[in-house]
Parts: C-alpha cells; structure tokens; sequence
C-alpha cells in the first residue's frame, strides 16, 4: 500500500470504530424510547416496526401509578435543594476566592471529600434521626439530605466561576466607595449569572437523579421518579413499556438540561482537578 | 462590615450546612458502629459493645467477605476498562471535525442517565426473551444463545459491569478529550519531526503528558466504582443469590431490611477507610501546583 492508501484506510476504520462506540451508546437509549411508544403485545418482541401508540403516557400517570405525584415531588425535591443551595454556596465560594481564610485548605478539602463518603454511610444517622422527629417520607428531609449531596459541587463550582471574573472592575468600584457588599450584588453577580445558572442546572441533575436516599427514606408520600420505576411490576413480570414511557419521563429533561451545560460538565464533576 | 469579619460569615452558612450533612452522619456512623444499633430496640437497650460488630464482621459473616471480593473485583474490573476503552475513544475522537464533534456531545447523554434507569434499562436488554442485546450476543456468540444472563451467578455480575461502563466511558471520554487536547501541540509535532509516529508517539509523548489526567480518571471511577448502588439494585438486586452484592447494597440490606444499624454502621466505615486514602490521592490533584 501508497502512504496515501494507508492513510485512507486508517481513516475508514477510525471512523467504523467511532460509529460502532455511538451505535453502543445510543441503542439502549433508543431502545427505550421505541419501547415507550410499543403496545402491550409489541414491548414483549423484539420488533423494529410496530404501531406507535401514545398510551403508555396515559397509563403512567392513572392509578394505581399515579407518576404525576412522583414527577411533582422529583421536581419539587431538587427545585428546593438547587434553591438553597446555590446562594449560600455563592457566598462561600466568593469568600474562598478571593480572600485568604484561616484553614482554607482544610475547608475546601473537608467539603471536597464529603462528595466521596459513600451514601450508604451518610444516610444510616439520618434514617434513624428522621424516624425519631417523623421525617421519613417528607420532601423536607429529602431535601436535607440532597443537600450532602449538592454542596461540594456548588462549592467548587462556583468557586471556579468566581476565580475567573477579573479583580479590576471590583475594585475600581471599591476606591468609588462601594461597600463589599454592593460590589458582591452589583458586580460579582451579575458577572456570575450565567456560571450559577449552569452550578443551579448541574445540581438540579444530580438531585433528580439521586436514588439511594429515597428509596431509604421514602415510601409512600415523597416518593421520587427513580423510585417510581419500582412501580411498574405485575405478577407476570416488568410492564415495560410503561417503565419505557417513566424512564422518557425521567431521562429527558436531564438530557435537555446536560446539553445545555455541556461544556461545564466535565469540570463540574471533577472540581478542577482536570483543567 | 470589615472584610475580616465579612469573609468568615460568608463561609459560615456552607460550613455548618456541609458539617450538619455530611460530617455529622459520619461520625454519628462511627459512633453507631460501636453500639447494638438495632432499628427494633428501644434507645435504652442501645449499649456499647466495643468492637463487636467489626468483629462479627471479620469473623462471623461469610456475606460480608462475600460482597468486600465481589466489590473489589466490580472495582478492579470496571476501573480498567473504562479507563482503557474511554482512553481508546479519546484518541479516536479528539482531533474533532463534523462527526467526531457531533458524537462528543453525545457523550452527555448516557451520564445524565439516572444510574437507576440505566440498571433498569440494561436489565431490560438482556431479558432472555425480547432483550436487544440477548439477542445480539445469542446471534453473534451461539453459546449465549437462549441463555438467562441475570440468572447465572458470573453472567449477572458480566450485566451489571456492562451497564456500569456503558454509563460512565463516556463521561470519562470527555474528561481524557480535555486532557488530550491541553498538550501543547508543538511538541508533538516536534516529535513527529523528529520521525516519531504511530505507537511511539502515544508511549512516548502522548501518554506521559495525560498520566495526570489519567491518574484523575483512574481515583474518580475508582471512588465511584466502589460504592455502586442504584445500577446493581435496579438491575440483580445483588443476585443471583449474591453474586454482585457490592458493599453498599450488603450494608442497605443489613442497616435497612433486616433493622441491624449498628452492625452496617461498622461495615460502612470498614468501606470509608480506602475512600480516605484515595480522596487525598485526589487532593492532591486538585491543590498541585500549576
């Protein structure tokens, strides 16, 4: 083979390669998504071309599945934590970045790790202490416990945001006499927005997302979707195509709402540690 | 407000937040573990027994070492071989262009998949009767034909490490894509000057540029590798009998089903010792100097 041959092969089955890794990716997703629209008699082959039906969306949200509860409390659940989360993790992401605090390092490594104790250490305190003060199966002590979650990536988010907005504009305002303060709201804000909004998004996800801690402490009440996919069980077996239809329902907003961010997502998730 | 006293109280709400969330449980953990613990006793009845539930752990509990061999292995496993084939992807896919650009934002997807959903899904495509992937490896690989992959003890655990790898090679792709693309260009391309090509470029210039990035890759998945939950409970639920219980899902069993807190609260911290180790190698990281 010619250098140019050679090299036109390599092409060839680089780009067979790249187009069997995103077939593998995308066919479960896929799957699901045919599944979801399949009737009862066609979820249980394995065909290509069936007659599309839109019921399995109605059936979800009917008794005894009731998905519509679920998909209040998800969004509810990780609306709230997203809500507290983010402003008070703001104001210490702003004060880590731009003053020096006695034990910084010991803070921002302390907050780094909370995000590596496993769930299931987490939430064995938290069970006990929720049955004593009756706050199992709440939304309220789902949203407490997200918050475990959330924190050390809003944190290290934002952090990384804030250290990225240039000092002059806060302070030329300080030598005008603006107040910390003022400088934090009418300055640092309004630089921040967009990099909150993508932190508010990628928390929102992995509250939506979270499954071991509702499960534990859920039951009846504040069930959340991830959850819910327990539902969908007869005596014969799974109802796949209405699990199909719930998964759509689950995994769709995420999809919308990763795009959205999806140039912040590898950094989110790895605070920095990749640059 | 002076900003000496400013900049405290503005970590002060996040500090107790992240304290009362996270660092509180962990160490009332620690304190159960050394106590009865029983969901079903009354406090009075919750004395401390020292170290006998990490005893009865160690010595008493076959399930125990049970799911700390099945939670290495899912470990050790999963690790290098999303790290390999994310590795492989990176390369295909870094120099970008039209495809290559489109499939990167693909990646997003399966990451932003409920890890629940993904179990459920996988269980769903390797349903003997009318699972996808069943199908497909029955047709390529005869001896798979017709055979109930979540019914046998070593198949199950090959599901649950598919499903496991499916979710995260491709967020980890994305990360060894940043890593790749932050090497200078010029020395590679005075590499290649220098005749280098092919493999001997990858060992030799590639690789030891990216070992950081690499090293993130290996502690991220390691740390989550080993406290998998959702995917395993959607998918076998820790069986065939246990063949894939993992250690969370043997600590939700004892701690939730069968009320025994105490005893789960030993073996949860028995897991948060190597978390220990492997946060600071991530640390370290995070803090190194540029």
């Amino acid at each position: 083979m010619t250098g140019k041959q050679k090299k036109a092969f390599w092409n060839a089955v680089q780009t067979g390669l790249i187009v069997m890794a995103t077939l593998i990716m995308l066919v479960p997703i896929a799957w699901i998504f045919m599944a979801a629209f399949k009737s009862h008699v066609d979820v249980y082959q394995l065909k290509l071309f069936f007659r599309p039906t839109l019921e399995n969306f109605a059936l979800v949200f009917r008794e005894p599945y009731n998905l519509g509860e679920k998909l209040w409390n998800s969004t509810l659940v990780a609306l709230a934590t997203v809500v507290i989360a983010i402003p008070i993790a703001t104001m210490a992401a702003y004060s880590f970045s731009r003053f020096r605090l006695r034990g910084e390092t010991v803070m921002l490594v302390t907050i780094l790790a909370t995000q590596f104790v496993p769930a299931v250490v987490i939430i064995l305190p938290f069970f006990v202490m929720f049955r004593d003060v009756g706050l199992l199966d709440t939304r309220l002590g789902l949203i407490l416990v997200n918050l475990a979650i959330v924190m050390p990536f809003a944190i290290w988010m934002i952090k990384g945001f804030i250290d990225g907005i240039p000092l002059d504009t806060e302070e030329a305002a300080m030598v005008d006499g603006s107040s910390r303060l003022q400088v934090i709201r009418n300055i640092v804000l309004p630089m921040a927005a967009p990099g909150l909004l993508t932190a508010g998004i990628f928390c929102f996800i992995l509250a939506w997302n979270e499954f071991l801690f509702a499960l534990i402490l859920t039951s009846k009440d504040a069930v959340t979707l991830p959850i819910g996919l327990a539902l969908f069980k007869a005596e014969e077996g799974d109802l796949w195509n209405l699990l199909s239809a719930a998964g759509i329902i689950i995994m769709l907003p995420m999809f919308i709402l990763a795009l959205m961010i999806r140039k912040f997502f590898v950094q989110g998730m790895t605070m920095g540690a990749v640059r | 407000m002076r900003d000496n006293t400013l900049k405290y109280l503005l970590v002060l709400p996040a500090v107790l937040l992240v304290f009362a969330t996270a660092i509180w449980p962990l160490v009332e953990s620690l304190r159960l573990s050394f106590t009865v613990g029983r969901l079903n006793r009354p406090p009075s009845l919750q004395q401390y027994i020292g170290f006998e539930n990490y005893t009865w752990a160690f010595l008493e509990e076959p399930a125990f070492w049970n799911s700390v061999w099945v939670t290495l292995a899912y470990t050790a496993v999963t690790v290098s071989l999303t790290t390999v084939l994310a590795l492989g992807l990176a390369l295909l896919l870094a120099p970008g262009g039209r495809l290559r650009s489109g499939v990167q934002t693909l990646l997003i997807l399966p990451f932003a998949m409920s890890p629940a959903l993904i179990g459920v899904s996988f269980r769903f495509m390797f349903n003997p009767e009318f699972g996808l992937f069943d199908a497909f490896f029955g047709f390529f690989m005869p001896v798979f034909a017709g055979v109930s992959w979540l019914a046998d003890p070593v198949l199950a655990f090959a599901v649950c490490v598919m499903a496991d790898i499916w979710g995260w090679i491709p967020f980890l792709t994305l990360v060894l894509i940043g890593g790749l693309s932050s090497i200078p260009r010029e020395t590679i391309e005075a590499a290649q000057v220098d005749g280098a090509g092919g493999w001997r470029l990858f060992r030799d210039v590639t690789l030891p540029q990216l070992a950081p990035v690499l090293a993130v890759v290996v502690i991220l998945k390691s740390i989550f590798s080993l406290k998998t939950f959702d995917q395993v409970f959607m998918l076998t639920n820790g069986g065939p009998g246990t063949a894939t219980q993992t250690l969370s899902h043997y600590i939700y069993f004892n701690g939730l089903k069968y009320g025994q807190i105490g005893y789960a609260a030993s073996v949860a911290w028995l897991m948060v010792i190597p978390m220990i180790f492997l946060t600071y190698a991530y640390a370290k990281f995070v803090f190194r100097k540029d």
